[in-house]
């Protein structure tokens, strides 16, 4: 009996031994940056900055493909190949078949909140950094982004949320455009004070002209928020012969060209129309119809996906100097000044494809006035949608311009279940 | 590092130092002989088994004549000899030895149906029997998985263990395999139990060295789809298997047993003349059922090439003349197969061996894909002492596999058929031999899928234990395992440059051909190391003749490390395959992570007589991948058993003549989960990507938790074991109530938070069922007996909480799976047909199905609303559609034998679940399925199948069904000139399935091993029909 109780104290003792030798648990992930460490280096914070870039432009998740197959199957612009990609063909079918499950609407409402998520702690970091000049240009660049995020959903939904954070409240839409417009004040203002470094802009991709790109985008929200006299300055503030693209490397694709134009399986022009209707459809002679779309006569469909959707590597435009042309056209029309709108849309009508940036150029005869507001406002919202066919922006233009309902097929969209399901501040879905 | 690898190589150190002053201690003894023979119940002698004198480590084994011969140095004095094997009740019978030197000791065994007196060791260090037990183990017999025609061990075990769901998820030739013990117990890991051999924690990870591209799935949640690594262990080196189906049996294991253990032993040598056993099977492997397709003479539309996809366009109604194929006959073929084993037993006084060496190859039913394992084990045991014996065992594994890519691409053999119109003529090549594009839609032609694609893995594995028994005195017990695991496995794939169109998304270079963008190449390596030690001491203690008690401590600690990396790219240079050729690298993956474990136990076995067991054990374990103050767990464990026929007045009663055995049992126990989580998984953080040439860096879309817990199962078993006649009819019967806590989910959050996701421990989920295993010994007579064996289990799975109403999952086969708060894991979720008052389709005035709307008040209730003319209107509504969880599985096998022929008849079945057939779908919206045929005839109107298309409900498909597992005759020939025994047989698996499915098989799943995507059918290659002709000779 003694002797087992010695055993026992003795496997005891073993064992408590090989508890003080105990194994170590502390192991970290080399393959991965911990967010306490990344905000802890410029370098790493700029990575992140990129990334907002690439969230935004590529990928079949990120935030430009989304909107651009929302927006144009919203307006008709889009023909729907393929009834198995059921996003795409609830939003084609419009009104009530298009709900909170629709992946493409969640991809833009995702991204776009994740976006502004990174971006605020971006921004809240610049204040830190000693380097004014690498600070600003860290600060304006990811505001492009911030800013684009909550343009972006300001366009789709009726609200949006006021910032990041849990159960956030939501402001309307007109707020979400004033909030956009303050982002890139905050950043324009940054880089006045403090030249973006050169030593900033060799970590970015080279292509977007920052300063340039935050006054387009604050013309455009400027419109939209109906503050003619800003967004007719601002826009003139625009310097046009510089060119703000985002670019694509082989891995990261031009993703219209990589969903869309390569599958032929997801959309195609709606046809050369571009989804306008009787009365102002495009002149057979645009030269802006054979820009956006090229014809495969052997192969259906008919219609094909050229312009900024052409290649895997065709960089995407921010804004184009015609949109900005176009805006100050409708500042002054919406000013009443017929005749300088007359003037400004008339530079649209008659840019040379060769006289463009990228080749957008509809050379066709000017139009000769006089001519009434109205239909001057109507000639304007015909030029955008043509000059900035499959960018997004048309089922702004369509209600700002009071468009038929008949001309597309839903006014805002419903919110993904994603934020309704877990958000009691969501807002109720739009009925249209 | 080190000191965590080396410092428990200190104990057997110690050990050794330990036992040499034991050696020098020993005594002077006399060497003897005893032989005999050992009978069964039907006077045959009985082949196999074990003979030891008891409290030695002197031991043989019976020849196939039953016959035993043992060489052992004894003292004169009083001895037991034990006589013990697997299905037979042992025996002890006490000898003398005197002056002679040779003595002979012949008895008889009776059956033990129900194996009360087997010895289990799963979850105890020393073992214990069956009869102690509280909970319910189960133990299969190695011969019993050589059976039924496969090469894996886990097919095998289907249908041959209570409370298991076995599936095999692709008819691949080394298709991963589901192993689910008692319904699901995590949603986030792997649901599949902790699998030990020999000692050694084996890894069953799926690791995806090929299919490698993100965009092959298209970015989506795609499951665990692969080899599963069990497929290493050779089914004819397991002597027998133990499976614990959940907490209250494996509390021991701690944090790794929320799903159960299976615990596998290898073959072990015994004294006496070396047994060569040699055996070698041919197997043909043929597509079960094949699919009737669409054969209309014309389609809708133009011609073919400029218009594939017609029926989904009810605005085409121009026909157009077409030759319709069956691309099945060109991409299934039969596949032929061969296994081969042999392998030498034997040994001598101290020293026993057992060394085999097998090679198994099968080709699969889809052209240019096969499998091939060699595989060589070594298992040796060596008594150092009367008080100490070392085992050790080395297995290695040599497998490759020549793959085509699985089901959930478009490109993979079986997908790239169903997503074609029939009428395509796929071999048709171009003046200078290049194919043709099939359709106007960059589609993979399949001609490339089966001829140019190379797509190789090849798997490297050691897998090698040891261990020391020390036993310094009566009663008191040491053991010290160690176990190794080390495997490298290595993919290639191969897809060339296409000579057509085919889209970017499947790696083509589009209608421009483009060069930077045509064909794909990977090279992917997984690096696996993994160690374990387990120390253990166990004390016997009788403290009076009727009361006893063993006390057991151990210490255990594993770690394990793993690497994956990947290089690829697209745009390949032509003729060369590598990844070096490409001209557009895609992201690279270096995927490394490292993770310890380690905790001690204590269990205390109390025995009253031979009537009452009772057992508690604590385990305290922690693990490095949870948060730091988490990670200290305690397990609790307690069981209790009473033999109602072991106590006197049942024995003295009348009722003892025809009621055999009666036995209550009761057990609780508690574990938990580390698979839910990964080693970094804690931690918020950013991956890198180069765009553009610029550093870019991503942040997860999940937010972590850094105080992570592991989930906390807790279960109650209750049971018994009845039989009656001599054990000729018994039963078994368990009840288990099991709940998880603090169960880990990746929950939806507002993505105004910054992220989309949330994983913490968040939810709780229960399962409850009960199993029921029949066993009857219809006829028993010298020349004829007849076994059968019945299992039932049946499985309630539901989410307790989920910390929201809904989780819908976006899964890569469109598959709308749901978690939903009361309902079982993984349910479809999803849009469904319109219905009138009596409960038929609603119709529109072409008589086309509608989609259900209206308004949906919460995910499970819902408003339907008709407009003026009666058709739905309002948002589309939601419900749950389809359960991919059975209501039960069964099983019933049949063994005859009548003099040397033996058959055995398995019959499996599972009952009441649904499949998501994706595929159903696909088929018809191209026009090559039944469906698509009837509206080409006429037979339903034009648009029926654009109209219900987008129905989720159209998919949902019955997945029960009977199937003809396994057939086995075999004809024993016994002794013959030059063999010791000699055996012919033939055996069939999954001959026939009496179902209603309309794709292949309802057995399979496309997202693979997932524990939450269950019964999706999306271009996964089902099972095959094996037939096996084979012969097995000992010398």
């Amino acid at each position: 009996m003694k002797r087992s109780f010695k055993y026992i104290s003795g496997i005891l003792l073993l064992t408590m031994l090989l508890f003080s030798i105990s194994c170590k648990k502390d192991f970290t992930d080399p393959s991965a940056v911990r967010d306490d460490q990344a905000f802890t280096s410029p370098q790493a914070v700029t990575g992140i900055a990129v990334g907002l870039q690439k969230k935004y432009s590529t990928n079949r998740a990120g935030t430009y493909y989304n909107i651009v197959a929302a927006n144009g199957f919203t307006t008709y612009e889009l023909l729907l190949l393929n009834q198995g990609n059921l996003p795409e063909t609830q939003l084609n079918t419009g009104g009530g078949s298009v709900d909170g499950t629709n992946t493409i609407l969640g991809n833009v409402w995702t991204a776009s909140n994740k976006i502004i998520f990174d971006a605020d702690n971006i921004i809240n970091y610049t204040k830190t950094l000693g380097d004014k000049g690498y600070a600003s240009g860290l600060l304006a660049y990811t505001s492009i982004f911030k800013a684009l995020s909550i343009g972006t959903m300001s366009m789709f939904w009726p609200e949006v949320p006021v910032g990041i954070g849990q159960n956030v409240g939501f402001m309307d839409r007109q707020e979400g455009f004033k909030l956009a417009i303050a982002v890139l004040d905050t950043a324009i203002n940054a880089v006045a004070a403090n030249a973006i470094s050169a030593k900033f802009l060799t970590n970015i991709p080279v292509g977007i002209d920052i300063p340039n790109t935050l006054l387009a985008l604050k013309a455009r929200y400027a419109l939209y928020l109906g503050n003619y006299d800003l967004a007719l300055a601002t826009a003139n503030s625009v310097d046009l012969t510089k060119k703000s693209v985002f670019n694509f490397d082989p891995v990261f694709l031009n993703p219209i060209f990589e969903t869309a134009t390569s599958t032929n399986n997801v959309f195609q022009p709606i046809d050369s129309t571009l989804g306008l209707p009787v009365g102002i459809q495009p002149d057979l002679n645009d030269k802006r119809v054979p820009f956006y779309t090229s014809i495969n006569t052997s192969i259906a469909p008919r219609f094909r996906i050229n312009g900024f959707g052409a290649a895997n590597l065709t960089p995407i435009p921010i804004y184009l100097p015609g949109e900005m042309i176009l805006i100050k056209a409708e500042c002054y029309a919406r000013k009443h000044d017929v005749d300088n709108g007359l003037k400004a849309l008339n530079l649209v009508v008659t840019k040379l494809p060769s006289a463009d940036l990228y080749g957008v150029g509809a050379a066709l005869p000017e139009i000769i006035g006089p001519i009434a507001e109205g239909d001057l406002l109507t000639q304007i919202y015909r030029n955008r949608c043509i000059e900035m066919y499959m960018f997004g922006l048309k089922l702004e233009d369509e209600r700002r311009f009071g468009r038929p309902l008949a001309e597309r097929k839903r006014n805002l969209f419903p919110y993904p279940f994603a934020e309704r399901d877990n958000n009691p501040n969501t807002p109720p879905d739009p009925s249209f | 590092m080190s000191r965590l690898l080396f410092a428990p190589w200190k104990w057997p150190l110690l050990f050794l130092v330990l036992s040499a002053s034991i050696l020098c201690a020993g005594k002077a003894t006399g060497q003897i002989r005893i032989s005999g023979t050992v009978t069964g119940p039907d006077g045959k002698g009985l082949p196999g088994i074990t003979v030891q004198v008891k409290n030695t480590t002197q031991g043989a084994a019976t020849d196939p004549e039953g016959k035993y011969q043992l060489n052992a140095a004894l003292k004169p004095g009083s001895y037991i000899l034990r006589f013990s094997s697997i299905g037979f009740s042992p025996k002890e019978v006490p000898f003398q030895v005197g002056d002679a030197t040779s003595y002979t000791v012949n008895t008889s065994l009776s059956e033990d149906a129900l194996g009360l007196d087997e010895v289990v060791v799963t979850g105890t260090s020393e073992g214990t029997t069956r009869k102690q037990l509280g909970s319910y183990i189960s133990t299969v017999k190695g011969s019993d998985l050589t059976k039924g025609a496969t090469g894996n061990a886990l097919a095998a075990l289907q249908g041959k263990t209570a409370g298991a769901q076995i599936t095999q998820n692709s008819g691949d030739p080394a298709g991963g395999i589901s192993v689910k013990l008692r319904g699901t117990n995590t949603i986030l890991g792997s649901t599949d139990p902790l699998y030990i051999v020999d000692g050694i924690i084996v890894n069953n990870a799926t690791n995806r060295v090929t299919n490698t591209a993100n965009t092959f799935d298209g970015g989506n949640f795609v499951g665990t789809v692969g080899q599963s690594r069990m497929v290493d262990i050779n089914p004819a080196d397991i002597e027998r298997i133990e499976v614990l189906n959940g907490a209250a049996a494996a509390a021991i294991y701690g944090s790794r047993a929320n799903a159960g253990v299976i615990q596998i032993f290898t073959k072990r040598g015994s004294s006496g003349a070396p047994v060569v056993s040699f055996s070698t099977s041919f197997n043909v492997n043929q597509l079960r059922k094949k699919l009737k397709v669409n054969e209309a003479p014309f389609k809708f539309g133009g011609p073919p090439n400029i218009q594939t996809q017609d029926i989904l366009d009810p605005s085409l109604t121009n026909t157009t003349p077409v030759t319709r194929y069956d691309y099945q006959d060109y991409i299934f073929h039969t596949g032929l197969g061969t296994d081969n084993n042999v392998s030498v037993s034997g040994g001598k006084d101290k020293t026993k061996y057992y060394a085999s060496a097998s090679y198994l190859y099968n080709q699969g039913i889809v052209k240019n894909t096969d499998f091939q394992r060699y595989s060589f084990r070594i298992n040796l045991d060596q008594t150092l002492s009367e008080k100490l014996v070392f085992k050790a065992g080395l297995n290695y594994i040599n497998s490759t596999a020549n793959e085509k890519p699985d089901g959930n691409s478009f490109f993979s053999p079986l997908n790239s058929i169903t997503i074609l119109g029939n009428f395509h003529n796929i071999w048709a090549r171009d003046s200078v031999g290049n194919l043709q594009a099939v359709g106007e839609r960059g589609r993979v032609n399949p001609v490339s899928v089966i001829e140019d694609f190379k797509q190789k893995q090849e798997t490297n594995r050691v897998l090698a234990n040891a261990s020391l028994k020390y036993r310094p005195i009566k009663n008191l017990a040491f053991d010290y395992t160690l176990g190794i695991d080390n495997y490298s496995q290595r993919g290639s794939t191969f897809m060339p440059p296409y000579a057509y169109n085919v889209s970017n998304a499947f790696f083509g270079g589009g209608p421009t051909l483009d060069a930077t963008q045509n064909g794909y190449s990977s090279a992917a390596t997984n690096i696996f190391f993994q160690i374990n030690h387990e120390i253990n001491g166990t004390y016997n203690w009788d403290i009076s003749e009727d009361l006893g008690s063993t006390t057991q401590i151990g210490y255990s600690e594993q770690y394990e490390k793993n690497q994956y990396t990947l290089a690829q790219g697209r745009g390949l240079a032509p003729f060369i395959e590598t990844v070096n050729s490409a001209s557009t690298i895609l992201p690279s993956a270096d995927a490394r992570s490292e993770i310890s474990i380690s905790g001690a136990y204590i269990q205390e076995n109390l025995k009253y007589k031979n009537q009452l067991f009772v057992t508690g054990a604590l385990r305290m374990d922690g693990s490095s991948v949870f948060g730091k103050n988490e990670r200290n767990q305690l397990y609790v464990k307690a069981s209790g058993s009473y033999v109602l026929s072991e106590t006197e007045y049942w024995k003295e009663g009348k009722v003892s003549k025809w009621w055999s055995l009666m036995k209550l049992r009761m057990a609780y126990g508690e574990s938990g989960n580390l698979t839910a989580i990964g080693a970094y998984d804690r931690f918020n953080s950013y991956t890198s990507n180069a765009f553009n040439g610029k550093i870019s860096l991503t942040g997860n879309p999940t937010l972590a938790n850094i105080n992570v817990a592991p989930e906390l199962q807790k279960e109650l078993e209750m049971g018994t074991d009845i039989a009656f006649i001599d054990n000729r009819i018994s039963l078994q019967f368990n009840y288990y109530i099991k709940r998880v806590d603090q169960l880990l989910l990746n929950r939806i959050i507002a993505p105004t938070t910054g992220y989309s996701n949330y994983k913490n421990n968040l939810g709780s989920l229960q399962n409850k069922g009960f199993e029921v295993v029949l066993n009857a010994i219809p006829i028993h007579k010298k020349d004829f007996q007849w076994n059968a064996t019945a299992i039932f289990n049946r499985n309630r799975n539901k989410a307790l909480k989920i910390g929201q109403a809904l989780t819908l999952f976006n899964t890569n086969g469109g598959a709308p799976v749901a978690i939903l708060e009361g309902y079982p894991i993984g349910v479809f979720y999803g849009t469904f047909f319109a219905r009138d008052a009596n409960g038929n389709y609603l119709t529109n005035d072409k008589g086309i199905p509608q989609m259900e709307k209206g308004i949906q008040n919460s995910p499970l209730s819902y408003t339907p609303q008709r407009d003026a003319n009666g058709l739905p209107t309002g948002t589309t509504l939601r419900r749950i559609i389809g359960d991919p969880n059975p209501d039960f599985t069964a099983s019933l096998t049949n063994e005859f034998s009548y003099k040397g022929l033996d058959v055995r008849i398995q019959l499996d079945a599972v009952r009441g679940n649904n499949v998501f057939n994706a595929d159903f779908k696909t088929r018809q919206g191209v026009g090559n399925g039944v469906v698509a045929q009837q509206e080409d005839l006429g037979e339903i109107p034009r648009g029926y199948i654009a109209g219900v298309y987008n129905i989720e409900e159209w998919r949902i498909d019955d997945g029960s069904f009977i199937k003809l597992r396994e057939v086995y005759i075999g004809y024993r020939l016994g002794p013959i000139k030059g063999f010791s025994d000699l055996t012919f047989s033939l055996s069939g698996r999954n001959l026939i399935s009496w179902d209603h499915y309309k794709g292949y098989d309802p057995e399979i799943n496309a997202a693979g091993q997932s524990a939450i995507l269950r019964g999706i059918d999306f271009g996964a290659i089902p099972a095959p029909r094996t037939f096996s002709v084979g012969i097995a000779a000992k010398f």
